[in-house]
């Protein structure tokens, strides 16, 4: 701090200090801190008091047009759009009835009497309702948040554990399979000979690399689905006829989430094990293979453990892409295939508004990928700042 | 640059051993370049294909249709402009907080500077998911502010300010501390310091921190689908289409987003042929 | 100029359970060109950072022109530095670097640009002034380095081992210049420095440090001919020294029993019969004793080891016994061959001092 407050200055010291604690606290910690709040806050209520919630505007909105009519003297109210001032039931609620169409229950039949009558007895019923309907309300306000529990946690559903394990062993899979492949490459090009081969093949891998992960995922989509090239290649061969309609659906099967999913986030284990070979003194290569040493000893011995912080890099991004992925799932086969943990994840939060329990999954894949993470540095004896590219 | 080392003429049992691994290597290379290429120069060829949906292999003839269609469509007309704004908005924020962390991190010393390090770079090891949901969640409950653009670049700020931040302090690690030190011998006020020694040398990592966050938020798709709400981008619209129905229209946008890709690998990786031959000779 | 002398009072420096400088107390006077001279990590650097405000003391208090220093900023205090890598500006122009002090204290630019060049002339640098600092030689970047601390009218420059990175020929004429201009601005300097042939040179009074204390403080004849300790004994010139025990004491003459029997010198301050003693005598003042020789205390037959002809001198090597002695003498025309051989050696008392055994410079 003093050497900060001494080149710095006062005024520049404490701009600067306050900056990074607003991003320490704002973006990073505080967030984070909110949703683990939310993860322990169980909401089973949260349902319910939507569906009441829905039931008092319907009811005020009947309530409303039911007035309406008895000011007019009982006539039905003309077929017209629904009133503007209608207590708004919101575009996306179903519930909202169309004053004509409740106008059209009472019949124009009747006579006016009769009709006020009817319309009276229904307001009072109605009125009970509402007054029914927002003592539960109240209730379920009032009997307020329940504390921090586990019930998100303990309540998830053993298949969506279950799925939660599969993403798991999935993004896993995925990891290893990368580094399998890419690790050859990173080699190759860290050794290549010519300055023209090195620029060939890192461009080779810099435009896959830096064409956005939704181009390539489709691009696998258009060769899997029913209408695909590789049902095409299958057509062509005779091994299938398309004309009548076969056409295996690839994309109907975690399997294809998978293969698309190796493909989008394969190359990102390349660049990490390539800086790091590059900065291999060639010489010990050329000095163990002088010594007789194989090519696997070679690797085994020289190479990979000067490659090791560069794989734990990659190996970390590479699971964490693929764990998080909600591209892949999604684009592949949607819905023609069982739910992955980031769908589930999205499902709780834009589908049945059940914030909490989103957010005690995304904490669950949170912890995941820190334990990794976590894992990874230990194994491989690298600490955060060798992490960092 | 090491010498290339010449491979023996004459064929000993070790030299022969090398050839072998080498020519495997060599395959490998091909059908690993090969795997890469071969669906994306499909896509890109689809582009062009007649057919109502993305084909390659009900070949209805050639045509530009799907690209002309590109500037009358609304909804990836309006993505772009969000996405240029939440651009705007992410480099406004990450560049200054990137560099405050960088400068303090630099110049701290103090047992704390570890934690406070992993602290500033977790969000690059935090799935996207999580970024976009804690931010939507902060913001609502905190200020309630709906998710949306707003959020989105907070979002994408958070990871994108760790990446400024490494950059920054690689270039700080290059300075000359006494450039400083001498500033203020002469008598110069600490802002002046600041103003006319550190951030000049500074400055064309600002340049470079500034174009990459510019390109990692307009490319970014998980993050930002969680945070953006109801609003949209050009990549979370491109997700949806994909998603939602499939139309050459993604295939064609498609093509220029590779064609921009590969013009811009092409620049960066001469640049950095002219980097190291410049290195090597200097 | 300004007549300010710099005066250190008890000032030390700790890091943690590392002393780098012991409490000292050190007054350097107005207009002096006054260098430390020691070894490296002695704490030559440290007390210059202290006097420039880069470093607070642990204790102590630093005062220039009687006006404590303590808790004022290296930017508000009225020393300039000059950095052992000079620490010059690559962005700018030569005279934008010159210019800096003038515009962190709001000098406009016309008049900022006016003296700046005034500076580059004073440094013979005229016209040079719109080079950036790469394209310059390292003598030349020198000369804007001292312009540049100059344009602030410092009381004190401090200059840290500014010629240590400079080929003998250059280091020798910026030793000159560096004189002149101090000489001709009146301005105190402060040099640090490991090259004692720099500090006698240069100087008006040097400061001999060792590890963290100063050891003396004197001219460079005082320092020369009358070194406080053992390590100034050594360290500055060349020495011959005998290990012994002081026999006796008269006179202000001591006489020490060694290896190679009784030898006697001037006796230094607190020398008492019975202490363990070293006798130092400078090579220039041992002569062959010749074929005429009355004979006296101090004589010593030896062997000639070997003879480096250094031009217009010659150093001797002798061996007596387990000791080797240096004998540095004129080339005043004897010939190779009547130096062959055995000869005796001698010194008189006069020349030679003794003091109590302490640390000597290493190698």
């Amino acid at each position: 701090m003093n050497e900060l407050l001494r080149t710095y200055g006062r005024g520049l010291t404490s701009v600067f200090v306050l900056l990074t604690a607003l991003w320490v606290l704002g973006l990073i910690v505080v967030p984070q801190l909110r949703m683990i709040e939310r993860a322990f806050i169980v909401d089973k209520r949260g349902d319910e008091a939507a569906l009441v919630a829905t039931d008092i505007e319907r009811a005020y909105a009947r309530m409303f047009s039911v007035d309406q009519e008895l000011l007019r003297g009982g006539a039905p109210a003309a077929p017209s759009a629904p009133s503007p001032f209608a207590p708004s039931p919101s575009a996306r609620s179903p519930f909202a009835p169309s004053p004509s169409a409740s106008g059209a229950g009472g019949g124009p039949a009747g006579t006016d009497a009769g009709r006020v009558a009817a319309l009276e007895a229904e307001k009072a019923e109605l009125a009970r309702r509402i007054a029914e309907l927002e003592a539960r309300e109240a209730e379920i306000k009032s009997a307020g948040s329940p504390g921090y529990a586990l019930g998100n946690f303990t309540g998830m559903s053993r298949i969506h554990a279950w799925i939660f394990v599969s993403t798991l062993f999935y993004a896993l899979c995925v990891t290893v399979l990368s580094f399998v492949a890419c690790y050859p490459v990173a080699y190759a090009v860290a050794t290549a000979r010519t300055g023209e081969r090195l620029a060939l093949m890192m461009l080779g891998l810099v435009i896959p690399y830096a064409i956005n992960e939704l181009l390539r995922i489709f691009s696998w989509v258009m060769i899997l689905e029913k209408q695909g090239i590789l049902n095409g290649v299958l057509d062509a061969l005779g091994v299938i006829d398309m004309g009548a309609g076969e056409g295996v659906r690839f994309v109907a099967s975690n399997g294809a989430v998978f293969v698309v999913m190796v493909y989008a986030y394969i190359l990102f284990m390349v660049f990490p094990i390539y800086n790091t070979i590059e900065t291999l003194d060639r010489n010990q290569i050329e000095a163990a293979r002088d010594l007789g040493a194989s090519t696997w000893r070679i690797h085994w011995r020289v190479v990979l453990p000067h490659a090791k912080p560069g794989i734990a890099v990659g190996a970390v991004m590479t699971f964490m892409l693929s764990a998080g992925s909600i591209a892949a799932p999604e684009i592949v086969g949607r819905g023609l295939h069982p739910d992955w943990f980031s769908q589930v994840i999205y499902r709780r939060f834009f589908e049945s508004s059940n914030w909490n329990q989103g957010s005690a999954y995304a904490l669950v894949l949170l912890v995941a990928c820190v334990v990794f993470v976590m894992a990874v540095m230990k194994l491989f004896r690298v600490g955060i700042r060798d992490i960092a590219k | 640059m090491s010498a290339p080392s010449a491979t023996s003429a004459s064929p000993t049992p070790a030299s022969t051993g090398r050839d072998w691994s080498e020519t495997v290597l060599n395959v490998y290379l091909v059908v690993f370049f090969a795997y890469l290429f071969l669906p994306l120069m499909l896509m890109v060829a689809a582009a062009f294909n007649a057919s109502p949906t993305p084909s390659v292999t009900d070949w209805q003839g050639f045509t530009l249709e799907w690209f002309r269609r590109l500037p009358q469509d609304q909804r990836f007309v309006q993505g772009l402009v969000h996405s240029l704004i939440i651009a705007a908005g992410v480099i406004v924020i990450a560049l200054p907080l990137g560099l405050s962390g960088a400068l303090v991190l630099t110049r701290l010393q103090s047992r704390a500077t570890t934690s406070l390090y992993t602290v500033l770079v977790s969000p690059i090891l935090t799935p996207g998911i999580v970024l976009g949901v804690t931010t939507m969640i902060f913001w609502r409950d905190s200020f309630g502010v709906e998710a949306g653009l707003f959020t989105a670049a907070v979002a994408q700020a958070s990871f994108i300010a760790s990446y400024c931040m490494l950059m920054f302090m690689a270039r700080l690690q290059r300075q000359d501390r006494a450039l400083e030190e001498a500033a203020l011998d002469l008598g110069a006020s600490p802002l002046l310091v600041f103003r006319r020694i550190t951030l000049p040398f500074l400055m064309p990592t600002v340049i470079t921190a500034a174009f990459i966050s510019f390109l990692q938020s307009i490319e970014n798709y998980n993050t930002t689908f969680f945070a953006i709400g109801s609003s949209w981008t050009l990549v979370t619209e491109i997700g949806s289409r994909m998603r939602f129905g499939l139309s050459p229209t993604v295939n064609a946008i498609g093509v220029l987003f590779v064609a921009l890709t590969v013009v811009a690998a092409v620049v960066w990786v001469g640049a950095r042929r002219r980097e190291m031959a410049r290195r090597v000779a200097g | 100029m300004h007549g300010n002398d710099v005066a250190l009072t008890g000032v030390s420096m700790r890091f943690g359970d590392f002393t780098a400088v012991h409490p000292t107390d050190l007054v350097i006077r107005a207009g002096e060109f006054f260098s430390i001279l020691g070894p490296s990590g002695c704490g030559k650097t440290t007390i210059l950072r202290m006097i420039s405000g880069f470093l607070d003391p642990s204790s102590g208090d630093i005062a220039i022109g009687g006006r404590s220093m303590n808790g004022i900023g290296p930017n508000r205090r009225p020393t300039a530095l000059i950095f052992q890598n000079l620490a010059l500006f690559p962005l700018m122009p030569v005279w934008e670097n010159v210019a800096f002090g003038l515009e962190a204290r709001g000098v406009k630019p016309a008049e900022r640009r006016r003296r700046a060049e005034e500076l580059l002339a004073l440094v013979a640098l005229d016209g040079q002034g719109h080079k950036k600092p790469t394209e310059l030689s390292g003598g030349q970047r020198q000369r804007v380095a001292v312009a540049r601390a100059l344009a602030v009218e410092p009381a004190v420059l401090l200059l840290d081992e500014p010629l240590s990175a400079l080929d003998l020929k250059l280091r020798q004429h910026m030793r000159a210049e560096l004189k002149d201009i101090q000489r001709r601005t009146g301005v105190t300097f402060i040099y640090i420095t490991h090259d004692q042939g720099e500090a006698l040179t240069m100087s008006d009074r040097i400061a001999v440090m060792n590890a963290g204390r100063v050891e003396q403080v004197g001219t460079g004849d005082e320092i020369y001919d009358a070194p406080a300790s053992p390590f100034v004994a050594t360290f500055v010139g060349e020495q011959n020294a005998f290990q012994g025990r002081v026999a006796a004491v008269a006179g202000g003459i001591a006489a020490v029993d060694t290896a190679l029997g009784r030898l006697q010198g001037r006796a230094g301050d607190g020398v008492a019969a019975g202490d363990a003693a070293l006798l130092f005598v400078r090579p220039e003042r041992v002569a062959l004793t010749g074929a005429g020789d009355a004979g006296g205390a101090n004589r010593i037959d030896a062997e000639v080891e070997r003879r480096d002809l250094e031009g217009s001198f010659v150093n001797l090597f002798l061996r007596a016994g387990q000791h080797r002695i240096a004998v540095h003498l004129t080339n005043a025309g004897a010939g190779r061959d009547t130096v062959a051989g055995r000869h005796r050696v001698g010194f008189a008392p006069a020349d030679a001092l003794v003091m109590k055994a302490g640390e000597v410079a290493r190698e």
